[in-house]
């Protein structure tokens, strides 16, 4: 998994400034990066965190405090040729009873850091991967043992493959054949279940993410011209968002805009988020889970989002290599399950159906 | 479950030691696993104080790797980062607290020593800022089994040795800190009137000239527990033979029962019952190694065993050591090397304090309460 995340998602080079984020579950694979990130001639610099403290901050911390920025943090983003961030959590649901109001507030604060980073991200200047490490919280949110959880990490991300980075390249040529397929297209319309949704991607950019940013990875996705979400979208799978999860999520859309939000479970926490900045009701992200590898939902956007079979919108703020507009302190990925029942039309064609691209898509 | 002595030991180092302020920029530094127990309460406790309190944690184990195989560049590498964040912070604490305290016995001693000389570079820019009154700064130490384990415990007797030792279960911890303040600086003051220290002990028989050095006394603001007062002798001052009782614990590695012989404040003998070979390579470290860097008192008689961790040793109440290597230019100290290798004599049993001709100390303890100069004349 090091070497993989070293060479080819970080693309770690001679002299490169590299950060191992993670905590300190993640020690044995941040031995190990830390050995490889030396190989290659780089500089690791750890950046380990322990739990606790967001919740110190968020529990105890005065408005100035949650909106203080770190410059040592903005001088990392700033400085940084390669992150390599590691989710290795103890306890997902720490912050699930602290003040959304105040959780908001302390996210918007991060919002100039997570901006720049895109933004030299995009620009080439910053390589990226979030990957994870498994631990018994996540393997627990995906009610699963531990060792059943690692399987499924390390087969997700095609390490059981004799040669992995062969297997991983061959997967993001054919994603790249599949964006270049939907770059030709203006309008989407997806039917499933509850959804009935339309939205234009014209003038916008379908990335295919194929382990470079994200490790597993496995989708293609855009950032939807913002005004043109017309039409109602049902969630099949629970929205994770700050150690809370809302249930069976519908939201109606008008102009681009959510109108409607509701939820069997946890609605007045989605329509908080919703509340939090303009951008958050809008969509800033528009994608297709393609990874075959990710059969089931863990509550881990890492993986859920890759779901092969499945396309999720993210309420907030779009990556700007799309062409996405839309600017918020949210980035709230919302799946919707599209392997039974489901059409995708595509300037009124079918192009998909029952979480398959149809033959002449790729 | 939370253990309250924890808190109590953050509060005290955020009270006492940092004396934080609201709005001030505070960084805590440690090994993010070691440290955790107190890394937690004092980022909590910072944070109700109003502080921007943040952490900057290591991972044990890394710097082994790197020792072992990154390249010499690797090796001599400095954050550029980590240089200019040390201008931006008003206070920082390093927690000391390691899983494994000798992870580096087996490595290079060259490498070892080059990595440590690079990353001294981000200590001297702190230590400048420091000086001038724009940084606070405390080490202190959350106990580990690793620590326990040195010290010949059990890692609860040893949470029980450490907290007494920081005095944090008193009813005011800050107000017993403030009196040892008021005690040792006393203490420190009169010192700063004595020409010359004689140390007569088991196999020791030590002149120091001291004589317009200044002495500080340490009281909890630098280190937590604390418990000396200390100075930089004369570096030419040093005469006559000194025999350590307690092993010194250097870069993972102990030598024991170490013997020198001093002229003219240089070593021109050396030996120990274990570790000689080592002893004598530090003494050749550089041009300064041989000369002596300090001479203090350890007064913290609740430190009252030797546990192989130099923040607690060199306090052990009725001891005496001296550093070899780097002196404090602050008191008047002028040896310069990148050796600073404190040795403890134990003065409890046999020990006696000349100064000046007249016996201060004997058997552990200074003989009267300290009587600074000015204050006598201002008695007479």
């Amino acid at each position: 998994m090091a070497d993989v995340l070293v060479g080819f998602c970080g693309g770690v080079r001679g002299g490169d400034l590299v950060t191992l984020e993670s905590s300190t579950l993640a020690a044995p694979l941040l031995r190990e990066l830390y050995r490889k990130v030396l190989e290659a001639g780089a500089q690791p610099l750890p950046r380990i965190t322990l739990e606790p403290l967001t919740e110190n901050l968020l529990r105890f911390g005065n408005d100035e405090q949650l909106a203080w920025l770190n410059p040592a943090r903005a001088d990392d983003i700033e400085s940084v040729d390669v992150r390599i961030v590691l989710a290795a959590p103890a306890n997902t649901k720490r912050l699930s009873n602290v003040d959304p109001a105040r959780q908001a507030r302390y996210d918007r604060s991060a919002e100039p850091l997570r901006n720049r980073y895109l933004e030299r991200a995009a620009a080439g200047e910053l390589r990226w991967v979030l990957s994870a490490y498994p631990t018994e919280a996540a393997a627990q949110d995906a009610s699963m043992s531990l060792p059943e959880y690692e399987d499924f990490v390390f087969g997700a991300a095609f390490l059981d493959d004799p040669d992995p980075v062969a297997r991983w390249q061959e997967f993001g040529e054919r994603l790249d054949r599949l964006a270049g397929f939907l770059a030709t297209k203006r309008e989407f319309r997806i039917v499933a279940d509850g959804t009935d949704l339309r939205l234009v991607t014209e003038g916008r950019i379908w990335v295919s993410s194929k382990g470079k940013e994200n490790f597993p990875d496995g989708e293609i996705f855009t950032g939807p011209v913002e005004s043109s979400v017309e039409g109602e979208i049902r969630f099949t799978y629970p929205g994770v968002f700050n150690a809370r999860e809302v249930d069976d999520v519908r939201l109606r859309f008008e102009a681009g805009e959510v109108v409607e939000a509701t939820a069997t479970r946890g609605q007045e926490f989605l329509r908080e988020m919703i509340a939090m900045d303009d951008g958050a009701r809008r969509v800033g992200e528009f994608a297709f889970g393609m990874n075959e590898a990710v059969p089931m939902f863990t509550r881990n956007t890492l993986f859920d989002e890759k779901i092969g079979g499945t396309m999720h919108l993210a309420l907030g703020t779009a990556y700007p290599e799309t062409g996405g507009l839309n600017r918020s302190a949210l980035h709230w990925d919302l799946v919707c399950d599209l392997r039974s029942g489901s059409e995708v039309y595509a300037d009124g064609e079918l192009v998909y159906r029952d979480g398959q691209f149809l033959n002449g898509s790729s | 479950m939370r253990d309250a002595r924890y808190d109590k030991l953050a509060e005290l180092v955020l009270d006492h030691s940092l004396r934080l302020q609201p709005g001030e920029v505070l960084r805590i530094e440690g090994d993010a696993a070691a440290a955790a127990p107190l890394v937690v309460p004092l980022h909590r406790e910072a944070i109700k104080r109003g502080a921007h309190a943040y952490t900057a944690l290591d991972l044990g184990g890394l710097k082994e790797i790197l020792v072992a195989h990154g390249s010499d560049e690797q090796l001599d590498f400095v954050s550029p980062m980590e240089l200019r964040e040390m201008d931006a912070i008003d206070a920082s604490i390093t927690v000391w607290s390691e899983s494994n305290t000798r992870s580096f016995t087996r490595a290079d001693t060259h490498r070892r020593q080059r990595q440590l000389t690079a990353q001294r570079q981000v200590a001297i820019r702190r230590r400048d800022r420091i000086a001038s009154g724009e940084h606070r700064w405390c080490g202190t130490l959350s106990p580990t089994e690793g620590h326990a384990q040195d010290a010949d415990m059990s890692l609860e007797d040893y949470e029980d040795f450490v907290f007494r030792a920081c005095h944090v279960l008193d009813d005011d911890p800050v107000g017993h800190w403030r009196q040892v303040g008021d005690r040792l600086q006393a203490r420190a003051e009169e010192l700063g009137s004595v020409r010359e220290l004689r140390i007569v002990g088991e196999d020791t028989d030590l002149t120091v000239v001291v004589e317009g050095r200044t002495w500080r006394a340490a009281y909890g603001r630098q280190n937590v527990p604390d418990g000396e007062v200390y100075t930089s002798p004369v570096e030419t001052g040093a005469n006559g033979t000194i025999r350590f009782g307690f092993p010194a614990v250097f870069g993972g590695r102990e030598i024991d029962d170490a013997r020198l012989v001093l002229e003219n404040g240089r070593v021109v003998a050396a030996e120990a019952a274990g570790g000689e070979e080592y002893l004598r390579s530090l003494l050749e470290l550089d041009e300064g190694a041989s000369g002596i860097g300090e001479i203090a008192f350890g007064l913290n008689y609740e430190i009252d065993r030797f546990t192989r961790n130099i923040l607690f040793d060199e306090k052990i109440g009725g001891t005496m050591h001296l550093a070899l290597g780097m002196g404090f230019e602050a008191l008047g100290g002028q040896n310069r090397s990148a050796l600073h290798l404190d040795l403890i004599c134990d003065l409890r049993r046999e020990g006696a304090v000349y100064a000046d001709g007249e016996l201060v100390w004997r058997s552990g303890q200074f003989l009267q309460d300290p009587q600074p100069a000015r204050l006598a004349e201002r008695v007479r």
